[in-house]
């Protein structure tokens, strides 16, 4: 990672997720200078929070250590932190964009050594593990968090603890002092990968997500898998921490749904096909209740062999509610479609399988952009050099957000080299 | 009614889809269901159906027409509307189901003696006799609904709870003979005929 | 460089407790006596400013040329610790020695003694490690091949040339356009997604034939392809039998897909009722009637009702059928549905689906506008199409009414799926059919490597990459497949594919002029280098390459192609007479390492085991056990390898040689699922392990004493747990014997 001054031949992608790194390292291995904008403390976003991919299986951080790798190999490419775009100006090949870095309340002086979070007490929801576990109010993201550097929660200045992890600092690294700072930086292009977000639970009221300590969402899911997540990667029951052994994942939790997401998330049927893998392997039962099981092109391999899993079973059918009997065991009511069947089946725990909302509402983008109905940009001449990569267009899996990232790293370096062309 | 069932049926060969689309109310809406079966698993009755409105909107896509018309299934329904609320396409199932439930009493084809649709015409006929709702003498018709005998029994069975309406009162007896109607009763008369009428008329002429 | 010339700066880092913990006097008297670094450095915060320009101080001014680092991990302050070119090695005492032991006094002298092997080994890394030179083979060329002139390759090809890059397609037939020109139209790509749009392919043949930058060979295909990134020499061959020689910097193959034989499908009617199309099939149909009147072909009556089964000859395991999904056809059986109802709304348009994929923002809209429009969707399964009297019946279970059903139709179309055009299978033999067979596989590419004509496939066909995170990475550097050939895809994802494709293409050539490591060794400039007087031309490593670099030439030695090379280091475990290097990354930069480990003797009752780990999976596990205090035993000397593919039995026999109580191999897993990103690395060194039990039988040693085991990179507490259960292990067997 270097040091780069923006130029109207420098490219900026915003947002660090798997989309943003790709995009970014892409067009920095083919000699473009590139900044890299993450509004979180670290890098990685989304599949940061996974345990595994489908269809393999495989672990997010295996190829994030990869990438992260070129970050650190590369010159042209200079990642900034706790930064968010305020305001865009400017056509295509020109760009001004402002922006706001957040204080992080640690330089880079940091060596990530740990004492200043043993020095303090205050403890806060880990957004990492989506708040089912606390985390120091000094802390480092993740075990693979890059720029491997502590952050010091905001809402702990001016505390005692403040204090103390400051002075538990043998380099100086802490400085209580720091303030948010403003950016302008000159660009060509812009590659917008923002993301996506889970769609909010809580709004499905039938399934009780606010009500019902034993429904969970799956993004909470991964991280219960997760060896390092809040259960040590068992699958616990919030609710008396008993292990789950009979799992019932609801599909389309607020997607292809038009009081709630209108689209379909793509990836949720794929999940939760993974998600059943966790299941089995800790010897629990799955039943995935569905409307249709979209495990698209040649990964439909993957759903054969999940429906060759005996101990997952699959029901045709929206979930109408769920209710919770005496034990605090989630009763799924509702109607297998296939047949019409009526049925009131009780689990341990139920996932549900929500969907992807494009992480910026459609009127808070800093920027003249086309947003289709769904809040996902578009592509348009209108758009100039802003192009879109991964879930900031369209609801996508890994592999097709890093594809389609790729194709955005190009869209962005033909206006540069354009650029370049003209001032010779 | 039976010939201008025939002769729909007919029309449609068999595309009843086409036929619910042109006839039904909110009818248009039937082809827009996705099979998730929200609507079946939402209904607070639905023990009591034959046939779930997401089946039946199958059945209709399948071209079951005698099947759906004579089902008993849409009779059932009360309008709670839980179904229109979680329907992920925003179908107005409750209207759909009242809308074919008229369309099946409009084309002879509704069951005789599925007790909804008798209280729906008992509530019709007293309603539109004088424009208010008579709801001793509808209670009384309604209680001896399905013969004389049982009507009694019904009546013994809730007679003390007719003592205490009474005492409060809240029941009439006097109003079995004494009705009293709306003002311009006449005129309700005239803008129901002049509805039924143009009501007609616009089925007609889509069917003719 | 001469020994003379070396001049080895250690520095030594005291921070992050490492001076609190470790005998910081000692460890630097070891350093400069036995380790014998010319310089020596201790600090109480070395990544600070202060402590970094003290190294590029004595680089710039103590003649320093080789930097040995005690502190952290390598993963660890890695900027800070980058001094240009100057070979730097890391003696991980923070996350491997102090952060995984106790701090107690019983453990203070083993945990010393382990800090002090680390900067041992790490001075002598060093020593064997040098600047890379220029590679000699550097390639300026930065023409795009593009193979295949359908919507991906044009694509590519467009794309390509408006980033300044020239191209050249290469197209079998006579014209552009590919399948996509036999459409009527395809599905809409922009919102509101309601009705089919116009294919666009006029409009890409257009800006082709417009563009001086992209140059169009037609009725030609590739009669053999040559060279390396940078490099590629290409004989393009025409029909007529012309031929003509071109050198390209890279190769994006678009080559595409064939459709379904739909003969296959007896069952379904196709064959036995001319009115049994495909979807391909009706698209030349609607276009045949203008789009306005669509006519059976059977006696062209107005069709008036159809059906369309999807999943014909797809998703199953029948023998002969597709056992995928090819991803598009939903969607285009809605546009096709659409074509009818475009012509008058009263034709019944019945879809028979099983699971209905529409995905996305568009897939679901537009699932939404053909309801809208009338098409109907019914789930079901179809068992058998046939004439029944003027009509088809098609016979199918209707899955919600949980019914048999019949529908009678004037047209029957089948969704049937994509076979990819990827040429021969080269890692499989053909099969006895396959020999038979009047068509057998043509080869796309015509590659002329050691390791086959064409692509490796990964599953059914596709030339896909097997990594989610990496869809690009091709085992053929510098040649990167796109579209349908890579994976089912309808035209908007081929588009976006493609235009990845030739970004890719275009990073290849510019890596490839400045001799760099593509993925995932990206910007490595090292190579392979040989000594052919030792070589005993025994193939292995032409055989095992996993990325097809090494060729053999006309005396059967082994001919490498640096910009095809990925830096993995799989052909230098693979040689047995150790004639294969890199500049700073060898036998001896490891075996160096090993021999540095101070032995204690066999009545010390400190055991020795040597861990060779995986520098992408393994060794980032180890760091954050470290991370997290997870303890292991003082015992374990770890050396990161770039890929087990990598480790030369060699340096597994000199540690048992050298007193070695126990060796430990840790890659990433291999097989259907492997993570290895170097593909085949884990799984060789498992093979070549498997012939260290003659060794240790010679040496009268017990097998027990070497193990390979496969982790991930989230086995944090898993990994600690093994090293445990091997110190264990040697407590059990007993001792080396061969301690000196």
């Amino acid at each position: 990672m270097g040091d780069v001054i923006a130029t109207n031949q420098t490219i900026l992608v915003v947002g660090g997720g798997i989309s943003g790194i790709s995009a970014a390292i892409e067009a920095a291995e083919c000699g473009k200078q590139v900044i890299l904008l993450e509004k979180s403390p670290s890098l990685g976003g989304r599949v940061s929070q996974l345990h595994k991919y489908f269809p393999k299986l495989c672990f997010p951080s295996c190829g994030i250590e990869i990438n992260l790798r070129r970050i650190k190999a590369n010159k042209n490419l200079r990642v900034i932190t706790m930064a968010e775009v305020a305001k865009v100006t400017g056509d295509a090949g020109n760009y001004s964009v402002e922006v706001k870095i957040a204080p992080r309340f640690v330089n880079e002086k940091c060596t990530a050594c740990g004492d200043c979070s043993n020095a303090v007490e205050s403890e806060f929801d880990d957004e990492f593990n989506y708040g089912l576990k606390q985390r120091k109010g000094a802390y480092l993201v993740s075990n693979m968090a890059y720029p491997q550097r502590y952050v010091i929660d905001p809402r702990m200045i001016g505390s005692e603890d403040a204090n103390k992890a400051k002075d538990a600092c043998k380099v100086g690294a802490i400085d209580l002092q720091m303030q948010e700072e403003s950016l302008t930086i000159n660009v060509g292009a812009i590659i917008w990968a923002t993301g996506w977000k889970p769609y909010d639970a809580k709004k499905i009221q039938p399934y009780g997500y606010d009500r019902f300590a034993n429904v969970v969402t799956n993004v909470e899911f991964e991280r219960m898998a997760d060896a390092f997540g809040p259960t040590g990667g068992k699958i616990l029951r919030p609710s008396d921490g008993k292990e789950a052994k009979n799992i019932a994942f609801i599909q389309c939790a607020g997607s292809r749904d038009e009081n709630h997401l209108k689209h379909c998330s793509r990836i949720c049927c794929m999940a939760s096909l993974k998600q059943t893998t966790y299941v089995s392997e800790r010897e629990g039962k799955s039943t995935v209740y569905y409307i249709d099981i979209r495990a698209i092109d040649r990964i439909d391999d993957f759903y054969q062999k999940v429906q060759a899993d005996e101990n997952v079973s699959f029901i045709k059918s929206k979930v109408a509610n769920i209710i919770e009997d005496k034990d605090g065991n989630p009763i799924l009511k509702g109607v297998d479609t296939e047949g019409y069947n009526r049925y009131e089946n009780q689990h341990d725990l139920v996932v549900l399988a929500t969907g992807m909302e494009p992480s910026i509402p459609a009127d808070a983008f800093p920027m003249d952009i086309k947003i289709n109905e769904e809040g996902f940009i578009e592509a348009d001449e209108s758009n100039g050099a802003i192009f879109a990569a991964g879930c900031s267009s369209d609801a996508l899996d890994v592999n097709r957000a890093v594809q389609q990232a790729t194709g955005a790293a190009l869209r962005a370096i033909q206006v540069v080299n354009k650029v370049a062309g003209m001032e010779g | 009614m039976s010939n201008g069932n025939t002769a729909l049926a007919e029309k449609y060969r068999n595309n009843f889809l086409q036929e619910v689309i042109a006839n039904v109310e909110e009818g248009e809406w039937v082809r827009m269901c996705m099979q998730c079966g929200v609507c079946a698993g939402s209904c607070p009755l639905g023990n009591a159906w034959a046939h779930t409105p997401q089946e039946i909107f199958m059945m209709i896509r399948a071209g079951k027409r005698e099947e759906v018309l004579t089902s008993d299934s849409m009779w059932m329904c009360t309008s709670c509307y839980n179904c229109i609320v979680r329907c992920p396409r925003k179908l107005p199932i409750t209207h759909i189901m009242h809308g074919l439930a008229h369309y099946a009493e409009r084309m002879g084809l509704a069951p005789k003696n599925q007790p909804t649709r008798k209280f729906a015409l008992e509530f019709w006929k007293n309603l539109t006799k004088t424009g208010r709702v008579n709801e001793t003498s509808l209670g009384v018709k309604l209680y001896f609904i399905d013969g004389f005998v049982s009507g009694i029994k019904k009546g013994l069975a809730a007679l003390p709870l007719g003592l205490r309406m009474f005492k409060t009162k809240r029941l009439d007896p006097m109003a079995m003979i004494s009705s009293s109607g709306c003002k311009g009763k006449g005129d309700i008369h005239k803008i129901l005929a002049k509805a039924k009428a143009i009501e007609d008329a616009k089925f007609q002429s889509k069917n003719a | 460089m001469s020994e003379a010339e070396m001049k080895i700066g250690a520095y030594l880092c005291k921070g992050c407790g490492i001076g609190e913990r470790l005998d910081m006097s000692a460890i630097a008297m070891i350093t400069e006596r036995e380790a014998k670094a010319h310089i020596v450095k201790e600090h109480d915060f070395l990544c600070g400013e202060e402590g970094v320009s003290l190294i590029q101080n004595d680089i710039d001014n103590e003649g320093v040329n080789r930097v040995a680092i005690g502190g952290c991990s390598r993963r660890a302050k890695t900027e800070a610790f980058t001094f240009g070119d100057i070979p730097v090695t890391r003696a991980n005492w923070r996350e491997g020695v102090i952060w995984i032991r106790p701090d107690t006094d019983e453990a203070r002298e083993t945990t010393n003694d382990m800090a002090a092997d680390y900067i041992r080994m790490a001075v002598a890394e060093v020593k064997f490690m040098h600047k890379p030179e220029p590679n000699e083979e550097r390639a300026t060329n930065n023409r795009l091949l593009v193979v295949g002139g359908g919507i991906s390759g044009m694509t590519a090809a467009v794309e390509a040339s408006k980033a300044g890059y020239p191209v050249t397609i290469v197209e079998k037939t006579g014209a552009l356009g590919g399948i996509a020109a036999q459409l009527h139209k395809r599905v809409p790509e922009k919102s509101p997604f309601a009705e089919p749009v116009d294919t666009g392919v006029a409009e890409l043949i257009a800006a082709i034939d417009a563009d001086k930058n992209i140059e169009v060979c037609l009725n030609s295909t590739l009669a053999k392809t040559d060279g390396a990134p940078g490099r590629f020499e290409v004989t393009v061959a025409t029909e007529s039998g012309s031929t003509e020689e071109k050198t390209f910097g890279a190769i994006v193959q678009a080559s595409g897909f064939t459709p379904y034989d739909a003969n296959k499908l007896p069952e379904l009617g196709y064959g036995k009722s001319a009115d049994v199309i495909t979807q391909l099939e009706l698209e030349k149909l609607v276009n045949d009637g203008a789009g306005d009147i669509i006519k059976r072909p059977s006696d062209g009556k107005q069709v008036s009702s159809v059906a369309f089964v999807q999943c014909a000859g797809q998703r199953s395991d029948k023998e002969g059928h597709l056992p995928y999904c090819s991803g598009h056809c939903c969607t285009t059986s809605i546009k096709q549905a659409l074509y009818f109802k475009q012509s008058n709304p009263g034709i019944d348009t019945n879809i028979i689906y099983t699971d209905l994929r529409t995905p996305g923002a568009g897939g679901e809209d537009f699932y939404r506008s053909g309801q809208d429009k009338g098409v109907t969707f019914t789930k079901g399964n179809v068992s058998e199409v046939s004439s029944e009297g003027d009509s088809l019946a098609v016979k199918f279970k209707d899955l919600i009414l949980n019914e048999d059903a019949q529908e009678n139709v004037d047209l029957v179309v089948l969704a049937t799926g994509m076979v990819p055009n990827s040429g021969p299978n080269i890692d499989s033999e053909l099969t006895e059919e396959e020999k038979n067979a009047e068509e057998k596989p043509i080869s796309i590419l015509n590659l002329n490597y050691r390791q086959g004509s064409d692509m490796p496939q990964l599953k059914h066909g596709f030339n896909d990459s097997h990594f989610i995170c990496f869809p690009y990475e091709t085992r053929r550097t510098g040649i990167y497949t796109s579209g349908p050939v890579r994976r089912p895809m309808d035209i908007f994802q081929a588009k976006e594919d493609a235009t990845g494709a030739a970004l890719k293409g275009i990073q290849a050539i510019e890596n490839a002029a400045l001799g760099r490591a593509a993925h995932p060794r990206s910007g490595d400039l090292s190579f392979p280098s040989f000594q052919k007087s030792g070589c005993t031309q025994c193939k292995r490593c032409t055989v095992e390459c996993p990325f097809g670099a090494i060729d053999e030439d006309e005396q059967r030695y082994p001919q490498f192609n640096e910009a095809r090379c990925r830096r993995c280091g799989t052909c230098m475990g693979a040689c047995p007479v150790r004639v294969i290097s890199f500049k700073n990354y060898s036998v001896d930069s490891v075996g160096q390492q090993i021999k540095n480990v101070e032995m204690p003797d066999e009545f010390d009752e400190k055991p020795r085991i040597l861990l060779l780990a995986c520098e992408n999976d393994a060794y980032p596990a180890l760091d954050m056990a470290g991370m997290n205090r997870i303890e292991y035993s003082a015992f374990i000397r770890i050396i990161p390898v770039r890929c087990l593919g990598s480790v030369n039995l060699i340096w597994i026999t000199d540690a048992l040689n050298s007193g070695f109580d126990g060796v430990m191999l840790m890659g990433c897993k291999k097989g259907e699922n492997y993570q290895c990103h170097f593909v085949k690395g884990s799984e060789l060194a498992q093979i070549r392990t498997s012939k260290v039990d003659d060794t240790l039988q010679s040496l009268s040693l017990e097998p027990e004493r070497v193990e390979t085991h496969e982790v991930a990179i989230t086995d944090i507490e898993r990994i600690p747990q093994l090293i445990n259960d091997m110190a264990a292990t040697i407590e059990r067997i007993g001792m080396s014997p061969f301690k000196f």
